[in-house]
């Protein structure tokens, strides 16, 4: 088996080249291009009007996270700490406490998340055996003008929707 | 002294002190919005006063306001708290001063008097422009020294270096300039860039002198710190080099030094080489004597540069994405009324001219208007090609640039001395 050399041409050694003024305008010629291009029409900028326009959000993209809920609108968490313990930034914070309703033993009767802490990288959702912790709500940006907001409490994480539908985000890999 | 001559002093001081300023804000906002659109970016577009963004100006008087307002931090680590504030002084001022001697019109005569055009009026001309701009590299190498910082004084190393090396071929260049000129008076280099070659071509230094035009600019780049060249503030070396430690509006100075030093560079280098504020092909007499059609003329193509201008304008204010009630749109019309009534002020002012003025003084002092306007154009077109550049070349690696300077340019400039010296004495 032979290896396929492919010899790359290199380029700067002819004399054209090395006096370099020639290269520039050319490279200025470019730059121009880009410049008449869209001060001609601007709207041909390849930008997003981002506060305005917001991108698209894929199904596999790790946004805020909320908690999900049975059919019947109690909440699927069992407070096993999974979650918790398999956190790397320590941001969850549990308290479990007796479940009446026999769905199962626990319940969280807290359950926080510092978001200025989580680094969203997704080990909770993965850890969860009962899949009650989700983070496809789709919210990209978590900003606030103070620290307690972006301090979630489990009111918050159950009363967000996820953004994408059931079928889509099982398609994503979870 | 007379009213006029007081008047024609505040002027010309005035011009030659503010032009330099305003153009601080003009050449912040090109550089922005034309390095976004050189990279098909928008640039800042979101700043506003009451839904008048002023195509993004708005966001310099922003970043000033945000700029006086931080806190002035001066190292507690420096030894020369004296020095420190000085540097940013000196440099913002040399930038400031080297304009003095740049002619921005031709002289003017009124009731028998000449009124020369230009902040200073004195014959030292390119002279002061050398002097002053190599005094202001003592200020970055002040600052980098007093900042007591490594990045800080290697980047005051790099600057130092740079400019001592890039001031000898830009030297060179203009010696063989001035041997074909004959003189180092801005005023008289420009008035013999007025004559043309061959009876059809305007006897521009670019065209007279074509190398020296090269390794000048090149230089002019090298003395202003611009990329390619900026290596005293190379930001992935040196963080940002002389002025790591500055801040607040001592930042500033430094910043705004830099403009107004790309700024004065332009404008020599039209003077020297772009026929300064000459308008081709029509020297100053040619437009005193023709000063009626001008003026008609001028009638004619102010209304329709502002239609060209408004057409562009309502195309591309507007705001691409679904708006109900387009504040920007509704911008733009304001803006188009605006111009329209600038157009109709010229317009009046025009008319007041040809019906009661025709003829005389006020000949004259339309001539001088319209050089001013032809010199500031120029040398905004000038400045465009510093911002161009700096968005298209990457930076020179410091041993290249060395070798640039010394192994090039030098050569170029004495083997152009030679060719020159002795085309001119072959030809008188």
């Amino acid at each position: 088996m032979s290896v396929t050399v492919k010899i790359m041409e290199r380029k700067g050694s002819s004399f054209l080249e090395k006096i370099y003024l020639f290269e520039i305008f050319k490279g200025m010629r470019v730059t121009l291009g880009h410049l008449w291009r869209n001060l001609c029409d601007n709207s041909r900028l390849y930008v997003r009007h981002y506060p305005e326009v917001k991108p698209e959000i894929t199904p596999r993209w790790r946004g805020r996270h909320r908690l999900t809920t049975h059919e019947d609108g109690t909440v699927k968490c069992v407070a096993c700490f999974m979650c918790q313990t398999n956190c790397p930034a320590k941001c969850i914070m549990i308290e479990a406490g007796e479940r009446m309703d026999g769905k199962s033993e626990k319940v969280p009767v807290r359950f926080d998340i510092d978001l200025l802490e989580c680094i969203y990288c997704g080990y909770c959702v993965e850890a969860c055996p009962m899949d009650a912790i989700r983070m496809d709500t789709g919210i990209f940006s978590v900003t606030s003008y103070d620290r307690e907001s972006v301090f979630v409490g489990i009111d918050e994480l159950l009363a967000t929707k996820g953004a994408f539908d059931e079928e889509e985000y099982k398609k994503g890999g979870a | 002294m007379s009213q006029l001559d007081i008047l024609l002093v505040l002027l010309r001081v005035a011009v030659g002190a503010f032009v330099p300023l305003c153009f601080i804000a003009v050449l912040v906002w090109l550089e922005r919005r034309g390095a976004a659109f050189f990279q098909d970016r928008a640039g800042p577009n979101r700043a506003n006063i009451f839904g008048f963004r002023a195509a993004g100006l708005v966001q310099n008087a922003a970043d000033g306001i945000k700029l006086i307002f931080k806190e002035d931090v001066i190292p507690g680590h420096s030894a020369h708290k004296f020095y420190f504030v000085l540097a940013p002084l000196i440099v913002f001022f040399c930038a400031l001063v080297s304009f003095a001697v740049v002619p921005f019109a031709d002289t003017l005569v009124l009731e028998g008097k000449q009124y020369i055009m230009q902040g200073i009026p004195m014959d030292l001309g390119i002279l002061w422009f050398l002097a002053i701009t190599g005094f202001a590299v003592y200020g970055i190498i002040l600052a980098g020294w007093s900042s007591h910082n490594k990045y800080g004084v290697l980047g005051a190393l790099r600057a130092s270096a740079q400019v001592i090396s890039y001031e000898i071929p830009m030297g060179l260049a203009l010696v063989s300039l001035l041997v074909v000129y004959g003189t180092i008076n801005l005023n008289e280099i420009v008035h013999f860039q007025g004559k043309l070659l061959f009876g059809f071509i305007p006897m521009w230094g670019v065209v007279l002198q074509p190398l020296a035009a090269v390794i000048f600019i090149v230089s002019a780049f090298a003395e202003t710190n611009r990329t390619p060249f900026d290596l005293a503030e190379g930001e992935s070396e040196l963080v940002a080099g002389f002025h790591v430690e500055y801040s607040a509006m001592k930042f500033a100075l430094f910043f705004m030094g830099e403009y107004v030093a790309m700024f004065v560079s332009s404008s020599i280098i039209i003077t020297l080489f772009f026929g300064g504020y000459q308008i081709p092909w029509l020297s100053t007499e040619t437009l005193v004597a023709y000063a009626k059609p001008v003026s008609m003329l001028l009638m004619g193509l102010v209304p329709v540069a502002a239609a060209l201008f408004c057409g562009w304008m309502m195309k591309n204010n507007k705001s691409h994405y679904d708006r109900p009630n387009d504040p920007r749109v509704r911008e733009a019309k304001v803006y188009r009324i605006i111009i329209w009534m600038m157009v109709v002020v010229v317009e009046a002012v025009l008319v007041g001219y040809l019906l009661y003025a025709a003829g005389g003084a006020a000949d004259r002092i339309l001539v001088v208007l319209l050089q001013i306007v032809t010199f500031l154009v120029k040398t905004f077109m000038m400045c465009f090609v510093y911002v161009w550049v700096r968005w298209t070349l990457p930076r020179f690696r410091y041993d290249q640039l060395q070798l640039l300077g010394w192994k090039m340019l030098l050569p170029l400039a004495l083997l152009n001395i030679f060719i020159t010296s002795a085309v001119v004495v072959a030809l008188s």
